[in-house]
């Protein structure tokens, strides 16, 4: 061993008194996707969504109400609000909504589980384009049918 | 030949009320680095600019910031490759602020050493190498430097201080997979926890951007799968024993 | 502290604290079963969401249903368990899914305790109501 001295802290740490919680970004370190790479962005995507749509399903179940309070009620609802096209395109966001998720929810529940890890890019490609595919059948029936 | 390119750096000093931007022109050449550029400035211009760095050669993890709103080492990173004529240089995040581009390491290291993973990759002895008269074999180190990029690069690690974090996972399964001599369990009980393993969105932002091929995120899910397989054998009532 | 390279003690990085929370006592009964959960419930969501958009949207002919349409549909002995079950799992996997954005935060193991019975409050309370009204559309046809 060579006989240089050498000075050092008894505590390696440049500032032992911060807080290990300082400086963390919080939410802006999920929603700001600048500088991420496509995994992020079908993070937040996912989370935007499923959030969304659990909105959704609350606002759904109240309006669903209206069906207990008797055929007329339920019946008007339809025709002055829910055939009406701004309803069309708020079916399509919703639609949009929960393929994004769902089909992440699957890459996300194979990866997570040790599946298919090494390939999970080429998944997220695969399961984007399904999912854009159904999208434009979905929205193709919605105009169909509806309206 | 020599171009001149903006660079805009953050600056902070302890007490500052909040961190600001200086802006630099500095000539560049086709093989000018970033960390070039950064020396340069504390050399020739503002001596008081701090920064961290050793080797100049992506081995030593010192080196770790933002370039262009990227996880980047900055040795290795050319400025001119980067394309822009401004240049935005900032330190980590999800790391406590030290000095303008340093930030505090010590919870990285702290969780990162919690997992005491060996050193040294016993099992793969560098291909066609000669060693020296005198020496048995090659060695290999592990592949992450600790530069804390992934840290930074996480979604997840930007709300939860308590996240244990890519790197240090990574280490808890590089540890399953060839203990080395070493007792697994503890890192497993520190990976296993709603802070550790599970608390990972499967965004892969750490891999990403990891300069040295760590794969953390592949790492966080084969220790999910392992994890899993333990405890499906404790209910099983098999010896949880095998590691891997 | 100086001294000889030789003399120096051993590396302290590994008795460096972690944060206090990483003690077995706060965890979570078994690591992980909640996001087993989110993967479970999203799988069977797969499922029982394609059906509820198909029966409910692509094959009405006008795109939604009216009231008697509505009755015939859910009094429907195939169709009234798939979409009791449905509205069991689609709200667990949600009021789920929120609750881990929430302890994305870092939450303190007492506060994690609340929200999670928060969370089962409010769930209980969906799955009644709508037990309730699916109930009243059942009766009253
Ligand atoms: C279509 C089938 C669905 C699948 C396959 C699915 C799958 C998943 C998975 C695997 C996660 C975990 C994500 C993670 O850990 O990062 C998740 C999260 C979530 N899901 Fe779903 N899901 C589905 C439908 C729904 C629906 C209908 C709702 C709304 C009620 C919903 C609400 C949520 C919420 C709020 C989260 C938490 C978001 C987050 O952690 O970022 N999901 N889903
Ligand atoms: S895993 Fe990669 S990014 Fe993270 S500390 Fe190690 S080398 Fe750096
Ligand atoms: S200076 Fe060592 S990694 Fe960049």
């Amino acid at each position: 061993m060579t006989d240089r001295a050498v000075t050092r802290d008894a505590d390696p740490r440049p500032s032992p008194g911060v807080p290990l919680s300082a400086r963390r970004r919080g939410v802006a370190g999920w929603v700001d996707v600048r500088g991420r790479r496509l995994g992020g962005v079908a993070f937040i995507l996912n989370r935007i969504t499923g959030l969304g749509v659990l909105f959704y399903l609350y606002l759904h179940l109240v309006v669903l109400s209206q069906l207990a309070v008797g055929p007329s009620a339920w019946d008007s609802l339809l025709k002055n609000w829910f055939l009406n096209p701004v309803f069309l395109v708020l079916d399509v966001v919703l639609l949009a909504g929960l393929l994004i998720h769902g089909l992440n929810g699957i890459r996300v529940a194979l990866v997570g589980l040790g599946l298919v890890v090494s390939r999970q890019k080429a998944l997220l490609g695969a399961f984007g384009t399904i999912g854009a595919i159904v999208l434009l059948i979905g929205t193709l029936m919605f105009i169909s049918h509806g309206g | 030949m020599s171009e001149t390119v903006t660079f805009r750096v953050q600056r902070f000093k302890q007490g500052d009320p909040a961190s600001h931007y200086d802006t630099f022109q500095e000539s560049t050449d086709p093989r000018t680095t970033v960390l070039d550029v950064l020396t340069r400035i504390r050399r020739v211009e503002d001596p008081t600019l701090t920064l961290r760095h050793s080797c100049f050669h992506a081995s030593c993890g010192t080196c770790g910031m933002k370039v262009n709103g990227r996880e980047v080492l900055a040795c290795v990173t050319n400025v001119r490759e980067l394309g822009t004529d401004e240049v935005v240089v900032q330190p980590l995040d999800n790391a406590p602020l030290v000095s303008d581009l340093v930030v505090d390491m010590g919870p990285f290291y702290a969780r990162f050493n919690a997992i005491d993973r060996p050193l040294v990759r016993e099992s793969e002895l560098v291909p066609g190498s000669h060693p020296a008269e005198g020496i048995p074999h090659a060695e290999r180190y592990e592949d992450c430097i600790e530069c804390g990029i992934c840290l930074s690069a996480c979604p997840i690690a930007a709300t939860d201080p308590e996240y244990l974090g890519p790197a240090a996972l990574a280490a808890a399964d590089r540890l399953r997979e060839e203990p080395r001599g070493q007792q697994v369990p503890p890192a497993l009980r520190l990976a296993d926890d709603p802070h550790g393993a599970w608390r990972c969105h499967v965004a892969f932002e750490c891999s990403e951007a990891c300069p040295s091929n760590v794969d953390p995120a592949g790492h966080i899910m084969s220790l999910r799968r392992s994890l899993i397989g333990r405890r499906w054998r404790a209910l099983r009532g098999e010896p949880v024993g095998a590691e891997r | 502290m100086t001294g000889r390279v030789d003399e120096l003690p051993e590396p302290t990085g590994r008795s460096l604290p972690l944060p206090e929370r990483w003690a077995p006592e706060q965890q979570e009964t078994i690591p992980g079963v909640s996001w087993a959960w989110q993967a479970i419930t999203g799988v069977l969501l797969l499922v029982l969401l394609t059906l509820h958009m198909i029966a409910n949207h692509f094959v009405v002919q006008g795109g939604l249903r009216d009231y008697q349409q509505v009755i015939d549909y859910i009094t429907n002995p195939v169709i009234l368990p798939l979409e009791t079950l449905f509205l069991v799992v689609v709200s667990w996997h949600g009021l789920l899914g929120l609750r881990a954005v929430i302890f994305d935060f870092g939450l303190s193991a007492r506060a994690e305790r609340i929200v999670t019975r928060v969370f089962v409050a409010i769930w209980v309370v969906t799955v009644i109501y709508g037990v309730t009204l699916l109930a009243i559309l059942v009766t009253h046809r």
